[in-house]
This record gives C-alpha cells, sequence and structure tokens, in this order.
C-alpha cells in the first residue's frame, strides 16, 4: 500500500494543484505539504522487502530509499524557490508528477518498465520548458520550444535504444552460440548511447546546453537533478540484473572510461572559453557529469562510491546553482540592458551560493564534491596516469572557467552609484530624484540558498555517515564482485 | 507467399518517410497502426480470447487498433486546428505585433518556395538505404523468431529514425517518434513472448500505448505553441532564429 501511495500521491496532489494553479500560494502549500508526507512514508518503508504488484515487483534499495528522499527534498527546496524565483504556471503540477514518475522508477526493479517511466519523465519535461507565467503578457520563446522539441525527442530516441537492448538482454543468454559474435557488446553500446543522451555526456549533451539557456532556472534544476540522477541509478540497477554484459565485453569498458574522460575533459575546456553565465554553468554541468560517468565506467568499488556519491553531490550543488542564478537573474532595479560585474556585492547570498556551488561541483575541499573527486581520482589513479592526468586537467579547466565568470560578473567593483554630488548652483534637495533603494534579495529564497550553502558544508565536512550508507550499499551489488 | 501486412507496414512507412502533406502521411500512420494490430494477429503471439462470429482476435490487438486509431486522431486534430489561435486575450501590443510579423514571414515563406522535387531526394535514397539495410539485418542478426518480424521492426525502426533526421517540420517528427515507437512495441510483443523470454507482461504493454498517446499529445502540444508562435510548423523558421 505504502508503495502504491508514494507513486499515486504525488499524481493525485497534481491535479488537485492543477485546478488551483492561478492560487500560486495555495498551491505551494499544498504541494510542500504532499512532499512531506512523501518523505515520511518513505522512511516507513521497509528496505529491501518485496511485494508483487500486477505481476511487476516493486521493492526499495537502501542506495534507492537515500536518493528517493533527496529528490524529495531537491523537489521540496523547488518549490519553496518558486515563491520567489520565476516559474510557469503549471510548474508545481508537473513537478508533483515528475516526483511521482522518478519514485516509481527508484521502486521498480522491472527495465521495460523504468525505461518507459523515464521516457514518461521526459514528456513531463517539456511541458515544463515551455510553459509560462500564469497571466503572463509575451509569447513563448521560439528557443524554448526548440529546447523543448530538442529534449523529447533525444529522450525518446535514448528510450528506444534502451528498450532494445533490454528486449535483447532478455533472450540472451551467455555462451550459447560459441562460434558467433557476443551480443552483450551489441547490448552494452546501445546502453551506452541511451544512457549518454539522459545523462548528457559529451556529444550527446546537446538538450543541457539548450535547456540551461532557455528554461526557467527551477525547471532546468529538476530535469538536472531529478531525471539524470534516477537515470544513472537506473543504470546501476542494469549492471546489477546483467552482470555479463560487463563480463563479456571487457574492451567495452575501457571505450566507456573514454568516452568519460573526453567528456569532463571537453566540458572543462568548454567552461574557459568565453561565454555568458548560463552557458558557462552548463558547461560546468557538463564536465562533471563526465566525472561522475567515469566513476560508473570503471567498474571498481571506489570508482563506483566516487560515482554514486558524486552524483549525490551534483544534485545538491546543481539545486544550489540554479536557485542562486535564479535570484542573480531577478531585475535589481538598476537599469536594464547592463551586463553588471558586481553581482557578488549587489546579491551576497546568491552569489556566494553561486561560486560555492560552482567550487561544490568541481571538488574543492572543504565542500561536498571534494570526497567524491578524490574517490573518482583514485579510481582513475588505479588504471594508470594516463587516465588520472586528463581528469585532474578537466578539473584544472573547469576551475578555470568558474574563476573567469567569477571575475566577468561576480567580483567586480561595485556599480551602485557612490557619493553624492554636491548641489549645483540654484538646485535645493526637492529638485533632486530621490535616493534609489534597491530591494534585497527575497528572504525565503536568501535562506534556502544558505541552507543549500550550509548542507553542500555539512556534507563535505562530514561527509562518513552518506559514505557509510554508500558503501554499504555497495557492498550488496553482485557484478563488482563477478568483475 | 505475400504476405500483404508485411507489405501494408512496409508501404505506409514509406509514404510517411518520402511525403511532407499531413493529409498523406497521417492517413498512412493509420493504416500502418491498422497493418501493424493485424499483421500482430495474424502471428498469434498471443493466444485470441474475443471471438465474435467470424472472427478471433486477442485483446492485445484490440488494444493496439484503438491507440493506433487515438493517435491517429489526436495528430489529425491538432492539424485540423491549426488555424484557431489561443491566449490572445493575455498578450500586449508587442506580441500582437510579433504575432502579424510571423504571419506574413509565414505567408511569404509559403508563397516563395513551390514543389521541388529535389526536397525528396535525401528521403527517397535514405529509404532505400534504409530497405537494403532491413533486408539484410535479418539475415545478418536475427532477433524475433520469423525473418518476416525482423523486417517489419527494423524497417520501422530505421524508417522512423530517418524520417526524425530528414523531417523538416514538427508533424514529421512526431510521426518519426511514433514510428520508433512501433518498432519497440512489436520487436517487445514478438520477442518477449517466445518460450524462452520472460513472457509478456501487462504494465509494460499497457506502459507502452499509453508513452504512444503521450507522446502524440506532446507533438500536438508543442505543434501547437509553434503554430501560435510563429504561424508555421517549419523548424527552419524555429532554429533560424
Amino acid at each position: 500500500m505504502a508503495y502504491l501511495l508514494l507513486i499515486f500521491f504525488p499524481v493525485t496532489m497534481a491535479a488537485s494543484t492543477f485546478v488551483l494553479r492561478r492560487q500560486t500560494e495555495l498551491v505551494i502549500f499544498a504541494a510542500l505539504g504532499t512532499v512531506l508526507a512523501q518523505l515520511l512514508i518513505a522512511t516507513q518503508i521497509p528496505v529491501d522487502d518485496p511485494t508483487r504488484f500486477l505481476g511487476v515487483t516493486l521493492t526499495l534499495s537502501p542506495l534507492n530509499r537515500v536518493f528517493m528522499l533527496l529528490f524529495l527534498t531537491i523537489g521540496g527546496f523547488a518549490m519553496v524557490g518558486a515563491w520567489h524565483l520565476p516559474h510557469g504556471e503549471n510548474f508545481i503540477p508537473i513537478a508533483l508528477l515528475i516526483l511521482s514518475q522518478v519514485c516509481a522508477v527508484l521502486l521498480l526493479q522491472d527495465p521495460f518498465i523504468t525505461t518507459l517511466l523515464l521516457a514518461a519523465t521526459g514528456l513531463t519535461a517539456v511541458l515544463a520548458i515551455v510553459d509560462l507565467p500564469a497571466g503572463a503578457s509575451n509569447l513563448v520563446g521560439t528557443q524554448a520550444i526548440a529546447a523543448a522539441l530538442k529534449y523529447l525527442v533525444l529522450m525518446s530516441v535514448a528510450a528506444v535504444l534502451m528498450y532494445i537492448a533490454f528486449v535483447l538482454t532478455d533472450i540472451y543468454r551467455p555462451g550459447e552460440l560459441p562460434g558467433r559474435i557476443s551480443p552483450a557488446r551489441f547490448i552494452l553500446a546501445l546502453l551506452a548511447v541511451g544512457f549518454a543522451l539522459r545523462l548528457a555526456l559529451i556529444p550527446f549533451h546537446t538538450w543541457l546546453t539548450h535547456l540551461v539557456d532557455y528554461a526557467e532556472p527551477l525547471v532546468a534544476a529538476l530535469i538536472i537533478t531529478l531525471l539524470n540522477t534516477s537515470s544513472l541509478l537506473v543504470l546501476i540497477l542494469v549492471f546489477q540484473s546483467y552482470p555479463t554484459l560487463l563480463l563479456e565485453s571487457e574492451g567495452a569498458h575501457g571505450v566507456m572510461r573514454l568516452g568519460a574522460v573526453v567528456s569532463a575533459l571537453t566540458g572543462g575546456l568548454l567552461a574557459v572559453g568565453p561565454a555568458t553565465l548560463r552557458r558557462t554553468l552548463a558547461y560546468l554541468i557538463l564536465y562533471d557529469c563526465g566525472m561522475v560517468f567515469y566513476g560508473l565506467a570503471s567498474v571498481s568499488s571506489i570508482g563506483l562510491a566516487g560515482a554514486i556519491f558524486g552524483a549525490l553531490n551534483q544534485t545538491l550543488a546543481v539545486t544550489l546553482l540554479f536557485v542562486s542564478l535564479g535570484l542573480l537573474e531577478r531585475p535589481d532595479g538598476r537599469p536594464p540592458g547592463v551586463t553588471r560585474r558586481d553581482l557578488l556585492r549587489r546579491w551576497p547570498v546568491a552569489g556566494a551560493g553561486f561560486l560555492a556551488g560552482g567550487l561544490g561541483l568541481i571538488g574543492l575541499p572543504p565542500l561536498n564534491g571534494a570526497m567524491s573527486q578524490i574517490l573518482i581520482y583514485q579510481a582513475a589513479a588505479q588504471r594508470g596516469w594516463i587516465e588520472l592526468l586528463p581528469l585532474v586537467l578537466a578539473t584544472l579547466l573547469a576551475g578555470l572557467g568558474l574563476a573567469r565568470v567569477a571575475a566577468e560578473r561576480l567580483l567586480g567593483p561595485s556599480e551602485v552609484e557612490g557619493e553624492e554630488e554636491p548641489p549645483l548652483l540654484g538646485e535645493i534637495d526637492l529638485d533632486r530624484p530621490a535616493p534609489r533603494r534597491l530591494a534585497p534579495e527575497p528572504r525565503s529564497t536568501a535562506v534556502l540558498t544558505l541552507v543549500l550553502l550550509l548542507l553542500c558544508l555539512g556534507i563535505g565536512l562530514y561527509p562518513q555517515p552518506l559514505l557509510a550508507t554508500i558503501d554499504e550499499a555497495i557492498r550488496g551489488l553482485a557484478f563488482l564482485r563477478a568483475l | 507467399m505475400i504476405n500483404w501486412l508485411l507489405l501494408g507496414i512496409g508501404a505506409t512507412a514509406a509514404v510517411i518517410l518520402l511525403f511532407r502533406d499531413w493529409r498523406l502521411t497521417f492517413p498512412a500512420l493509420l493504416l500502418n497502426n491498422v497493418s501493424l494490430a493485424l499483421f500482430l494477429a495474424q502471428q498469434r503471439f498471443v493466444a485470441p480470447d474475443v471471438r465474435v462470429p467470424g472472427l478471433e482476435i486477442s485483446t492485445l490487438v484490440l488494444v493496439k487498433l484503438v491507440c493506433g486509431i487515438a493517435v491517429t486522431l489526436i495528430l489529425t486534430i491538432t492539424a485540423l486546428t491549426f488555424s484557431r489561435e489561443y491566449g490572445l486575450e493575455n498578450l500586449d501590443e508587442f506580441g500582437l505585433a510579433e504575432l502579424r510579423r510571423a504571419a506574413r514571414a509565414a505567408q511569404r515563406q509559403r508563397t516563395s518556395t513551390p514543389f521541388q522535387l529535389s526536397d525528396y531526394v535525401v528521403p527517397f535514397w535514405s529509404g532505400v538505404l534504409a530497405l537494403l539495410a532491413s533486408l539484410a539485418l535479418p539475415r545478418i542478426y536475427p532477433i524475433a523468431p520469423s525473418e518476416a518480424i525482423d523486417f517489419a521492426w527494423y524497417w520501422l525502426a530505421l524508417t522512423g529514425l530517418l524520417t526524425i533526421a530528414t523531417a523538416s517540420d514538427l508533424l514529421k517528427i512526431g510521426l518519426g517518434l511514433l514510428l520508433c515507437a512501433s518498432a519497440i512495441d512489436l520487436l517487445y510483443t514478438a520477442v518477449v513472448s517466445t518460450p524462452e523470454a520472460s513472457g509478456l507482461n501487462v504494465v509494460p504493454l499497457a506502459l507502452l500505448s499509453t508513452f504512444n498517446i503521450l507522446l502524440a499529445l506532446a507533438i500536438a502540444y508543442l505543434s501547437g505553441l509553434l503554430y501560435g508562435r510563429l504561424k508555421t510548423l517549419e523548424l527552419g523558421a524555429l532554429y533560424g532564429r
């Protein structure tokens, strides 16, 4: 019953909030209540206690429970952020639907169903990308439609590739046809491309850059954190369900690791070049996606721990980055159309959040990404310098990219008008324009940014509890022992 | 002996790949779905459980038929209602002026691009390549229980991908995606129902049909938005800006 509640309760609430969508405050409160109820249900479900429903097995592993709680928390943060940050009229119902689908993905073990659910999350996300605020007087941007179309096509193609791969795994028997080439490599290739599209690995990444450029920050945050990370968990489940795929395709691991290194390196390289704030953010995320995938493709316990911990950190850091970005892009009371360079002074909490999120992605101590990056470096070092060096170089490049964007947009001198000029001859105080008072950051969003920042810092300083949970989950993965 | 249903699947997918006009491609999609459902009935992947005088079919075939009709109806209604305007009451003067400009640009484009045979060269030759591949792959890499099924799903998947790659408007992209979805639907039903596989499950089958309908709805929604914004469904206008 609790399993079904986790899946269907947000769906019913999504329908209710859709009906009431113009009552923004009421809808946000209702959605927050839903998320809290979901969190409570998720903590009550016994771990590794499978149950059958309509011939389908539902179970919650310890690792998936950690991520489910994280996703629900991130969903709650996004709803708090929606109080002041720009979002579409249907953002809350769509976010609840996505949360329901992601919960279903984490609970279900059938690869056919999870693939179709992941595809369905893609279709739901499309609605959020082209969503306009209630009563908006402008038209939907053509670039937003283009981004939505690109996302729809690529996610559907990824689903098709993954589905074909799962059908093949269903009839594949290892060593059955000794004279023929093993289909394991073909299946792994289909899965690699399918998941590379979902995880935005270079060169399958174009949807992510387009999405970050043209979607609202909260929408981009939900898609990148919830959908990408859940795809990564599905990939781990696939390796766990079909370990022979990895056993029979030794050389393919190298190709996957190479792809991950190229993705991280190219992401870092692109971040260094001149680009807007949003585009640089997209490149930093691409770099981190490459790093996380490297940990997974290394197929070692250290690398996998780094990948899982990295995915968790990425979820938090990306949320922090997008909430900060939403604040940084608010009209700040100064003349519009000017590229400001003093964003840290103008929006201190958001500026600090942006810098901390970026540093967290890169893995600078004491932020949360540090430990996961170290684990991934260790996994690379086990393979030799030839794999470690490009990863370190990618991190340096990504760091340079963050430093560039910080110097260009955040750390400049204050552009608020300085001291008052002396009055001209015959001028009195009443002739002068009233002194401009610039509004501070909205309190709820500033608090949210600080909470996320503290979470990143807290995990960075004290990662042991999470690492212990991840280590325990990894010990249960049969494919690592088999390799 | 000629399998007319297989021929129907092949010909209708080719029409979708080759032609641009929705008045041709949508009936082709409907016929494709009907042929596919009848092909599934012919191959008897699932034992018939619905008996009406003179006909024995399974519920699965009926579901596929209904899903195919629903998908075609969604897209056809979308194409027929393109002339309607939505949400204009909230627009300011700038938005309305932009719409008038877009309508003029779309009108100019329609009058300046007459029928050209060269527009069909790439889809035609890509179709030829897909046909060769679909004939060769069932022998090189057989997956399904029979060569006919392998040809059908390879052909649907390849024409679907090539339709997406050569599409010039949004509806054509939707048609390509739906062909790909039909391909995996056929593959799943044919392969997983074999004795050596895990067996068909009702939930993935239901989700596949739901996914088809949701995909058609998403394409219809995006088409409505694009037409409302640019007064055209041409991808050139969307990506050219």
